[in-house]
């Protein structure tokens, strides 16, 4: 069974975000990572391939300059070759955009399941997932904190406030994992010493057959109009205990509605 | 070498995550209660296929010896000893887990360098298969032996530990002190002198190995020490344990134990290096810090030019330390190890530098220094174990002298 996931690469969070003043954009100029999220559904990807006998986990990743480095910790991990799409065609691409791109790359690697995160942890717009799978065609299921496969279906569990739903699908498919699905491995030694060897092929959106008119500033149907600094956060009120604190602490959390 | 290499670096962040989640949070137990850390070093082996890799290399090389292709077995451990990369996957291991715990990489260095090694140099195949491939993968915990409560820096000279040839049989008696993992070892390797009534000058050194519970060993509890509290230490004490010859290292008692220790000697030596830049980097990161952000006369202490002096100083030994680090792995790759004087003049270097620093850093704390929450106050308590063990800074200083003075 071979798995396909989508891996975002970003700015590692470690280090403080900055925002272009031209474009309004986030800079991606420094320490590029494999975003958090991902490392559950490579692991997924890995686990489904293992259990299924055969197959393997590809990875796909739309990145600018041709940034690989979060594309070698997935490898390290296990998955056996990636697709990169790097062009400066690509530059200012809004998530729609970016689906185009990572759907006709995924058409590309005969896949049996797809999978992506909820929401990355810098764009986290969240809608990457539901984009593909409509450009693809195929039946779309998120918030996964469970996943199983049997035969040409997936059985998931699906994350909801009160619980969980069984959900069923046909494969191929796109599924949204959560980060609850499974624990990432660490690389190990020899993970990270066959990395190095393993493929990762980089493709321009002509390779993809798009148009350049379709992505990056040219394609893009959402434009960011302003950007503002977040509020600075205000003192909190100060409520001297006099006995009534339990008392006064409900009631200020009631008047919230939070209880 | 001049850097380190971009897949270095990943094996880098990867111990580090392991550090932060499986370390840290039990850092109280480790340092200041009683948790040993056998189980957390044995997952981190598992986890990064350090085990895996130990047996890999194992089963190669008993291949070799028993299709009766053997180089310097020695050797061959010493520059295979990390796993390929000229070492670098065994040393930076060692440098992150000594940013936390100096005391996990003894017990740890101990069991697998300095135990399975001495077993692996000296010891016949079968030997090896019985109790070196345990040892490497860290599914046995070993320690090595030769210190006694007369005899520390004239090992050899002052060792009173003795084995007594009965029939087919060895008889031994002595006591060993601050032996690593001595209280919770499974394997130790035992080093003493042959009685024949002879002088004990003259006595031949033998080594023998011997399992946890032989009639007649008994294996103290871990002592109570300055710090280094992640590796316990403990006290041996033999009487009228009897042996085979097949427990006697080589089988035979021609081995040349000396020269066996010698190599020892080398190569954890070797290892004090890298424990020390996990030191001065742990240090020096956390001083950094500190001196931006704690403010004294109206400025952050980093504007004084004597706190200034002491942040350049530790760079400058953490440049130092790095560069003997990456010469060693460098070394080890093009299949040499360092001599015994060179070992002896990086030990020296590198353990009186992790001292400096770690003193510097407690000052450049302040009172929060001497507090332990601050974690400089346990770095330098456990630095100065480097300038003691392994060698002491006055063995690496005459060793040093006598090979330039050619004497
Ligand atoms: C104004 C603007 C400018 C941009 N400029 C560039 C640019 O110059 N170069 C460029 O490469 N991108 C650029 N992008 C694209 C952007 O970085 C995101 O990839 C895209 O908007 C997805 O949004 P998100 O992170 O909110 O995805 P979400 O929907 O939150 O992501 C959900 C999941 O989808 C998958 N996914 C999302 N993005 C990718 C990806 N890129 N590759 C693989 N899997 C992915 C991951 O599994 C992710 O966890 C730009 C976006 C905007 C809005
Ligand atoms: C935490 C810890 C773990 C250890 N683990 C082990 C272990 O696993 N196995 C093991 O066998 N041993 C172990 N040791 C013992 C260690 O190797 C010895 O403590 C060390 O070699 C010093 O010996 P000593 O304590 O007898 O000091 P001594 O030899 O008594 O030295 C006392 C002082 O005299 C100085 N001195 C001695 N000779 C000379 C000389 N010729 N010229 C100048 N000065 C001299 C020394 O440098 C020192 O300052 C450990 C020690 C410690 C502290």
């Amino acid at each position: 069974m071979n798995v396909v996931v989508c891996v975002k690469q970003i700015p590692d969070p470690a280090t403080p975000g900055e925002l272009d003043a031209s474009t309004k954009t986030l800079r991606r100029s420094g320490s590029i990572i494999l975003d958090d999220s991902d490392a559950y559904g490579v692991e997924m990807g890995l686990q489904l391939a293992d259990k299924a006998g055969g197959g393997e986990v590809i990875l796909v990743s739309m990145a600018p300059n041709n940034e690989n480095k979060g594309l070698r910790t997935a490898l390290a991990m296990g998955a056996a070759k990636a697709l990169l799409i790097s062009d400066e065609a690509l530059a200012g691409s809004d998530a729609l955009s970016t689906a185009k791109v990572l759907a006709k790359a995924i058409e590309r690697a005969d896949a049996d399941l797809i999978l992506t995160a909820t929401e990355s942890t810098d764009g986290y717009t969240g809608t990457i997932p539901a984009q593909v799978a409509e450009l693809l065609g195929l039946p779309m299921v998120t918030f996964a904190k469970h996943i199983e496969v049997d035969g040409d279906r997936v059985k998931v569990q699906r994350q909801t406030e009160a619980g969980y739903d069984e959900v069923e699908s046909p494969l191929p498919a796109v599924v949204s994992v959560t980060a609850g699905v499974v624990e990432p491995r660490y690389p190990s030694f020899k993970g990270i010493m066959a990395a190095k060897g393993k493929p990762v092929d980089e493709l321009k959106v002509a390779d993809l057959g798009l148009d350049a008119g379709q992505v990056g500033w040219a394609g893009a149907r959402q434009e960011i109009a302003d950007v503002s600094a977040a509020e600075e956060r205000k003192a909190g009120e100060i409520v001297e205990d006099e006995g009534d604190g339990a008392e006064r602490i409900v009631a200020f959390l009631e008047q919230l509605k939070v209880i | 070498m001049f850097e380190w290499s971009e897949e270095q670096l990943m094996v880098r962040d990867a111990i580090r995550q392991f550090v932060e989640k499986e370390i840290k949070p039990h850092l109280t137990e480790l340092e200041h209660g009683d948790l040993p850390p056998y189980d957390t070093l044995r997952k981190l082996f598992r986890t990064f296929g350090m085990d895996a890799m130990a047996r890999d290399r194992f089963e190669r090389q008993i291949a070799k010896e028993k299709a009766g292709d053997i180089d310097d077995p020695v050797k061959t451990t010493l520059s295979e000893g990390g796993g390929g990369d000229g070492g670098a996957f065994m040393v930076i291991p060692i440098i992150e887990l000594c940013r936390y715990c100096p005391g996990m990489v003894t017990a740890m260095g101990v069991s697998v360098g300095l135990t399975a090694a001495a077993i692996m140099s000296k010891g016949t195949t079968a030997q090896k298969e019985r109790w070196a491939l345990d040892l490497l993968t860290l599914e046995k915990i070993g320690a090595w032996a030769i210190t006694e409560p007369g005899s520390g820096s004239d090992a050899f000279g002052g060792m009173r530990a003795t084995a007594r040839r009965d029939g087919d049989e060895y008889v031994l008696n002595g006591s060993k002190t601050f032996i690593t993992n001595g209280p919770y070892a499974d394997t130790i390797v035992f080093i003493c002198k042959l009685d024949e009534g002879n002088d004990w000058p003259d006595r031949k050194i033998l080594t023998f190995v011997l399992d946890r519970g032989m009639p007649g060993l008994e294996q103290s509890k871990p002592l109570r020490k300055m710090g280094l509290h992640s590796s316990p230490t403990g006290e041996l004490f033999l009487s009228d344990v009897r042996v085979g010859r097949d427990r006697l290292l080589g089988e035979t008692e021609d081995v040349q134990a000396r020269s066996g220790a010698k190599d020892t000697f080398s190569m954890e030596r070797t290892g004090v290096a890298a424990m020390a830049l996990g030191i001065v980097e742990q240090c020096l990161d956390l001083s950094v810090q500190y001196a931006k952000d704690r403010v004294a006369f109206g400025r952050p202490i980093g504007e004084f030019q004597l706190i200034q002096l002491k942040l350049a100083k530790m760079e400058v030994a953490r440049l130092n330390i790095q560069n003997l680090v990456f010469r060693q792995i460098e070394l080890a790759r093009a299949g040499r190890s360092l001599s015994l004087t060179e070992a002896s003049a990086m030990k020296l270097y590198s353990a009186q530098s992790a001292m400096e620093v770690a003193l510097e850093a407690v000052q450049l704390f302040g009172g929060n220094g001497y507090m332990a929450e601050f974690q400089v106050e346990q770095l330098a308590r456990d630095a100065k174990v480097l300038q003691i063990y392994a060698g002491t800074d006055e063995i690496q200083i005459s060793q040093i002298a006598r090979s330039l003075l050619g004497s």
